[in-house]
């Protein structure tokens, strides 16, 4: 890579971790109520000094606290959480095609919140039955493919399986939820972040939090590990160890966004594969690159969504028939080698 | 460091390797020569630790290499593969720079010194303008030097190479093999090299071990130990060895 190039990724790189930020700010003012930037700004403030700014509108208030700050955190979080664990998924089983929806975590998940939401109410966190089976499902496929050594078909097939069999439980839970859950539960599957409320965020934030920074503080190590396994046990990697490592720490994060938000499809796909095209294979840049890329999609298509029509469409369905023609024309572009 | 091997014994479904006692001198090349499914690379990945090997069968300076720690058992030894699968393009400076993993805690990036290190090793094999050149864009010839460079970064003093010439031109086997020459004598190495090319593995190395059906049938040093008759009853074909200006040529 040529000076003027490497000064031109850096350049970018910089502007993709700026821009969940901006994107945050302009998030919080777009929706079908509209608060200008610098009625935002005033809002703000009068959260902080009630006193000091009478003239700032109760429901200012109430929309940015109660409806679009925790939605567009939510949207952040998960953005960056499904994003993480699809680059280092990939790295771990050295393949480009492995995501949290292969490995069966996402249907384990889903199964784990429905089951809670349906039989214990939205008063039990979700997010309990979706780590519990999330790793049910992961468990099971890495154990019956021939543990986390297995080869990439055996994953493959075992992956499939595994889900249609959470697909099964999980429309075994719908059939016994009554009309008005059953409702909520089938809007929640298909993806969405109209139910985001502080509670939810309160459980999920910290998870996908702590989940975000093992995997970052990993991320050089997710170079080695994305040897072959013979490979980076003779560099000195403890493989057996930090796979369990690396499984655990996406199989949290996808849980705690899965179980309020249902599944994103693609996005834990697409993103890392967007980021290697641009920015090359080296994890140290892969993953918080993806993390902030991940965000800033979601946000988009959130706007998008709250802003442009006047009913929602499920953010879930959104992202797939949005993200999977922009990554084929990416695709079709770029012809050198990313992978 | 010199490497004891005693009564070692692998086991596939369909296949078995035992090995009584074999020793390796330290700064020295030992090529592991032998027909197709002789066992040359189980042996070693089994001296590697690669594969899971029993305690007590091998011993570096004395030291069991099985109970060590991976971090410290890869400072000592290092098995280099026989080509990298690359699934993912990283440059050739982030390749070498992966030979430090056993000196970074899993949670820390490489520090300046393990660059330092990294960079010193892609110039011992002659690739340092190749630094940023991603992986899959290099020639096979050259993926086997930035494959021993990440050895040399890794700095153990036990090299397992497995075939480092398979598949390379003349030039390109000649300068590898004289690669692992330089390392020995240079840089101290001790190495166990598989090699299928027979001229090349007496010329190039101080010791060799003959290998058939997973059990050594003759080890010693090389001069000594070429020899028609081993060689027929090894490979179960006719060879004639020939000597043409030092070095000894094999016909079949």
């Amino acid at each position: 890579m040529s000076g003027q190039n490497n000064r031109r990724a850096k350049g970018l790189a910089v502007f993709f971790l700026i821009l969940p930020l901006v994107l945050f700010l302009i998030s919080l003012s777009i929706g079908s109520y509209g608060i200008s930037p610098r009625g935002l700004f005033k809002t703000v403030l009068s959260v902080v000094s009630p006193a000091l700014h009478p003239d700032v509108p109760a429901a200012y208030r109430d929309i940015l606290l109660r409806i679009r700050l925790p939605r567009v955190l939510l949207a952040m979080a998960v953005g960056a959480a499904l994003s993480v664990s699809g680059a280092s998924l990939q790295a771990l089983f050295k393949n480009p095609l492995v995501n949290e929806y292969i490995l069966g975590i996402s249907s384990g998940a889903a199964f784990g919140a429905a089951l809670s939401l349906v039989f214990l109410g939205r008063a039990f966190p979700p997010q309990v039955g979706g780590f519990v089976f999330a790793v049910v499902a992961v468990g099971a496929v890495l154990l019956i493919s021939g543990k986390a050594e297995s080869h990439f078909i055996s994953l493959l097939l075992t992956g499939i399986i595994i889900t249609a069999f959470f697909s099964a439980l999980l429309s075994l839970v719908e059939f016994f939820a009554s009309p008005y859950v059953l409702q909520a539960l089938f809007f929640w599957l298909m993806g969405s972040l109209s139910l985001a409320s502080w509670k939810d965020l309160y459980i999920s934030l910290p998870l996908i939090a702590v989940g975000l920074v093992i995997l970052y503080l990993l991320r050089w190590r997710l170079n080695v590990l994305s040897m072959s396994d013979e490979e980076a046990r003779s560099l000195g990697v403890n493989v057996r160890r930090e796979k369990m490592l690396v499984i655990a720490a996406t199989t949290l994060i996808t849980a705690a966004a899965t179980a309020i938000v249902g599944i994103i499809g693609w996005l834990g796909f697409i993103v890392p594969h967007l980021v290697r095209m641009m920015f090359g294979a080296d994890n140290r840049r892969v993953v918080p690159l993806s993390a902030a890329m991940g965000a800033s999609i979601m946000m988009i298509a959130d706007d998008i969504i709250r802003g442009l029509s006047s009913f929602e469409i499920p953010i879930g369905i959104f992202t797939s028939l949005v993200g999977i023609p922009i990554f084929l024309v990416l695709l079709k572009k770029t012809r050198k080698v990313w992978l | 460091m010199s490497i004891r091997v005693t009564n070692l014994a692998f086991a596939f479904p369909k296949f078995s390797l035992r090995v009584k006692e074999l020793a390796f001198e330290s700064a020295k090349v030992t090529a592991i020569v032998g027909p197709n499914g002789a066992g040359k690379t189980t042996f070693l990945k089994c001296v590697g630790a690669v594969l899971p090997t029993a305690k007590g069968c091998l011993f570096i300076d004395g030291r069991d290499i099985v109970s060590l720690k991976s971090q410290e058992r890869a400072r000592l030894v290092c098995y280099v593969p026989q080509e990298h699968d690359t699934t993912f393009n990283y440059t050739v400076s982030d390749f070498v720079l992966m030979g430090r993993a056993a000196y970074i805690s899993p949670f820390a990036l490489p520090s300046q010194e393990d660059s330092r290190a990294a960079a010193e090793a892609l110039d011992f094999v002659g690739l340092t303008g190749y630094a940023d050149r991603a992986i899959s864009e290099i020639s096979s010839g050259e993926r086997r030097l930035v494959l021993i460079a990440r050895a040399l970064a890794q700095q153990s003093d036990i090299l397992l190479m497995d075939e480092p010439t398979t598949f390379l031109d003349p030039k390109h086997e000649a300068e590898v093999l004289q690669l692992v020459k330089k390392l020995a004598a240079e840089k101290m190495k001790t190495i166990l090299v598989t090699l299928h090319s027979l001229e090349m593995a007496v010329q190039h190395s101080d010791q060799m071990v003959f290998m058939k059906r997973g059990e050594v049938v003759a080890h010693g040093k090389s001069a000594d130990v070429f020899q028609e008759s081993l060689l027929e009853s090894v490979y179960d074909m006719k060879m004639k060895i020939i000597d043409w200006e030092g070095r000894k040529i094999v016909l079949r």
